[in-house]
C-alpha cells in the first residue's frame, strides 16, 4: 500500500497525538485493525469514542464482553442526519469534538477516537469536504497529549488524488498488529490478498508461530487462495517448505498457497528442488 | 483382466548396461542399432546423451530425428545428485513411454579421486532410483581412453556388460547399497587443526547463518552459492539439534577454492543408510527431503555416522 508521507505503524504502537489513517480493503481488515484499537483501549481503561452508523452497531474488538460503564461511547451517525436524508460532516465533527472535550474533562488518561470517514467521500465534492473534516480533527488531536485517532477509509473508493491528499493530512498510516514479532522474524496479516507477510528470517525455531498464524488465517478464510508475501524474507529453511506443503495438503481442494514476491535467491532454491516437490505451493507475483 | 491393465500393474524392470567400446566404429556398431531399436518401439522414448564427436556421428545417422533427442553429455553431467534428479524428471515427463537412453557419463582427467568416486556412485544409484521404471540405459565407456579404475567402476555399477558385440552378466557388479557404503569408507576425514568452531546450543540458528554467510562472502563464493550453503548448513544443524546428542557444533575451513562446513554431534545415527539423501523423495512431505535437498545445494556432502558421533561435511567451491 502506497502511503507517501505517512509513517507506517502497527495499531498497538499508536500514541496520544497520533492522527492516523487506515485504508482498509474490506470489512475483515477494518474489523481486525479497529478491533485491536478498541480492545486494547478498553483493556487499558482508555476512553473509546466510536463513531458508527447507528447506536446498536456491532463494535469490533468487544468479544461479547460489555465494557465498564462510561468507557465506550458510540456516536451514531444518525444524529447528524439532515432533513433531506443526507449526512452533514460538520455536524458529525461537532458531535465528535464535544465528546472528546467531555472525555478530556473526565478522568481518562487517554482517549481513543475512531471514525469511518468513507461516507464523507461519497458526498458531492466529497474529497474537499473530507479534507476539511481531517483538518478539524488534526487540530483536535495533534496538540493533544491524550487523544489518539484513527480515520478509516474504504481503500476501494480512493482515487490516487484522494490517497495522496490523505497521506499528506495524516502523520501515520496504521497497519495491523503483527501476529508475531521478535528480533529475527515478523509475521503480519494481509487482507488483500488474504494471507501473511513475512519479514526477516524463518527457521525451525519459528515454525510453530508461523503455523499458528497460518491457522488463524485459514480459520478466518472463506476458501480463497492464501498468499504469503515474502518480499522481506531473507532466509527460509527447508523445514518451512515442508511445513507449507503440509498446510497446503491439509486444505486440499481450496486452492494453493501462493508465494508472492519471493527474493530471487530463495526462488532459485525452490527451483533447484523443483516445484513438483512442493505440491500445493505456487509462485505468485515475482 | 485386460492385457493393458496387466501391463500397467506389473513392475517394469530397469535394463542398465555398460557398453565397453574401443574407437568410433565399435561405438557406432552397437549404438546405432540400440537407438534404432528404441525409435522403432512406440512404447519407448529415445534420449542420446553422449560426448561431442560421438554425438555428431549419431546425429548424422538419424537425420530425421528431433534435435532435442540429442544432449551433449558435458552439459548434462554437471553434478551427480542434480543429474540424477534431471534423469528422473525426464523419465516422469516421458511416462507412460519408457526412456531408452544412450547415456555416456563424463570422466574428467583433472578430477580428484573423490569426485570420480561420486560419479561412480551416481552410476550405481541408477540401479536403485530407476529400478521399476522400465527404462533401458546403455552407458558407453571408451576403453581406448579411460583409465582401468574407471572401467572397473563400470563393471561394479552395471549388472550387465556389452562388449565386442556380445552381452554378458557383470560378475563384478555390486548392489547400490554395498557400492555406496564402499565409497563412504574410502573417505579421508581429518578436520584441519586451524578450522574455526561454532558451538550450537539453541534452536535459533540466526547466528550460525550469519557466521557461515560472512565466511562464504569473504571466501568469494557467489551470492547464490553462499545462500545455498547457508541453507544446507542450517538444515543439517537443525537436524543435529533435533535428533543428535549434544554437544553440537560446526567446524569451518577453506582449502584452495573450496569452503568446508562440518556439522557434528555426539549421537549415533544407528539406521544410517549409505543411500540416505541420494534417492529423490516424491515430494517435500516425505522423509529424506532435507538431506536430498542439502545434497543438491552444495558440491559434495559426506556423511560419517560412527560410534564417536555423526558428522556431515558440506563443500562449496568458488
Amino acid at each position: 500500500m502506497e502511503t507517501l508521507s505517512s509513517v507506517r505503524r502497527p495499531v498497538r504502537e499508536l500514541r496520544p497525538g497520533d492522527h492516523a489513517w487506515l485504508a482498509y480493503s474490506g470489512e475483515d481488515e477494518q474489523r481486525h485493525v479497529v478491533g485491536s484499537f478498541v480492545r486494547d483501549g478498553l483493556d487499558s481503561d482508555h476512553k473509546v469514542i466510536y463513531l458508527a452508523g447507528s447506536d446498536d452497531v456491532d463494535v469490533p474488538g468487544m468479544n461479547g464482553v460489555s465494557p465498564r460503564p462510561g468507557l465506550l461511547t458510540v456516536v451514531p451517525l444518525a444524529d447528524a442526519r439532515r432533513p433531506d436524508g443526507g449526512f452533514d460532516p460538520a455536524t458529525v465533527l461537532k458531535v465528535l469534538a464535544s465528546e472528546i472535550a467531555g472525555a478530556e474533562d473526565g478522568d481518562f488518561p487517554t482517549i481513543r477516537v475512531t471514525v469511518d470517514m468513507t461516507f464523507v467521500l461519497e458526498r458531492p465534492d466529497g474529497l474537499t469536504e473530507l479534507l476539511r473534516c481531517e483538518r478539524q480533527l488534526e487540530r483536535a488531536v495533534c496538540p493533544s497529549t491524550r487523544v489518539t485517532a484513527i480515520c478509516q477509509i474504504d481503500r476501494r473508493r480512493l482515487t490516487p488524488d484522494a490517497r495522496s491528499a490523505l497521506a499528506a493530512s495524516h502523520s501515520t498510516f496504521v497497519t495491523p498488529n503483527p501476529e508475531f514479532s521478535d528480533s529475527v522474524l515478523q509475521i503480519v496479516r494481509t487482507f488483500s490478498p488474504v494471507g501473511l507477510s513475512l519479514l526477516g528470517e524463518l527457521d525451525a525455531s519459528r515454525h510453530m508461530v508461523l503455523d499458528e498464524a497460518l491457522n488463524a488465517v485459514l480459520a478466518a478464510s472463506r476458501g480463497e487462495e492464501i498468499h504469503l508475501d515474502l518480499a522481506g524474507l531473507g532466509f527460509i529453511d527447508l523445514g518451512a517448505l515442508n511445513m507449507l506443503a503440509d498446510v497446503a495438503a491439509r486444505r486440499s481442494g481450496t486452492g494453493p498457497l501462493v508465494l508472492d514476491s519471493m527474493p530471487v535467491q530463495l526462488r532459485t532454491i525452490m527451483e533447484t528442488v523443483g516445484w513438483h516437490m512442493l505440491p500445493g505451493l505456487r509462485l505468485g507475483s515475482v | 483382466m485386460t492385457p493393458f491393465t496387466r501391463e500397467a500393474v506389473e513392475p517394469r524392470p530397469l535394463e542398465h548396461r555398460a557398453f565397453l567400446f574401443g574407437g568410433m566404429d565399435d561405438f557406432l556398431g552397437t549404438a546405432v542399432p540400440f537407438v534404432r531399436e528404441g525409435l522403432e518401439d512406440d512404447d519407448r522414448s529415445v534420449v542420446v546423451v553422449v560426448k561431442g564427436t560421438r554425438l555428431e556421428a549419431l546425429r548424422d545417422h538419424f537425420p530425421g530425428c528431433v534435435d532435442d533427442m540429442f544432449i551433449d553429455a558435458d552439459a548434462f553431467y554437471d553434478h551427480p545428485v542434480r543429474t540424477l534428479r534431471s534423469y528422473l524428471e525426464l523419465v516422469k515427463a516421458k511416462d507412460p513411454r519408457r526412456v531408452h537412453a544412450l547415456a555416456e557419463p563424463v570422466w574428467q582427467a583433472g578430477w580428484s579421486e573423490r569426485e570420480t568416486l561420486e560419479w561412480a556412485r551416481y552410476e550405481s544409484l541408477i540401479n536403485e532410483v530407476f529400478q521399476d521404471t522400465g527404462a533401458s540405459a546403455l552407458c558407453p565407456y571408451d576403453t581406448s581412453t579411460l583409465p582401468p579404475r574407471i572401467l572397473e567402476h563400470a563393471r561394479r555399477t552395471h549388472p550387465r556388460l556389452v562388449q565386442d558385440g556380445g552381452e554378458s552378466e557383470s560378475r563384478r557388479f555390486a548392489p547400490p547399497r554395498e557400492f555406496s557404503a564402499g565409497v563412504d569408507r574410502t573417505r579421508v576425514f581429518p578436520t584441519p587443526q586451524d578450522s574455526e568452531y561454532l558451538p550450537l546450543t539453541s534452536h535459533d540458528l540466526h547466528e550460525l547463518r550469519q557466521w557461515v554467510g560472512d565466511r562464504a562472502d569473504r571466501h568469494g563464493l557467489p551470492g547464490q552459492d553462499a545462500q545455498n550453503l547457508v541453507t544446507a548448513v542450517n538444515e543439517v544443524a537443525a537436524n543435529a539439534l533435533r535428533h543428535g546428542i549434544p554437544p553440537v557444533g560446526v567446524r569451518l575451513w577453506t582449502d584452495g577454492p573450496d569452503l568446508f562446513c562440518e556439522v557434528g554431534d555426539h549421537g549415533y545415527w544407528s539406521d544410517f543408510s549409505p543411500l540416505a539423501g541420494f534417492v529423490p523423495p516424491k515430494t517435500a512431505l516425505e522423509s529424506g527431503f532435507g538431506l536430498w535437498t542439502v545434497r543438491l545445494l552444495v558440491d559434495l556432502v559426506e556423511v560419517r555416522a560412527g560410534w564417536d558421533g555423526t558428522f556431515v561435511r558440506m563443500r562449496a567451491g568458488r
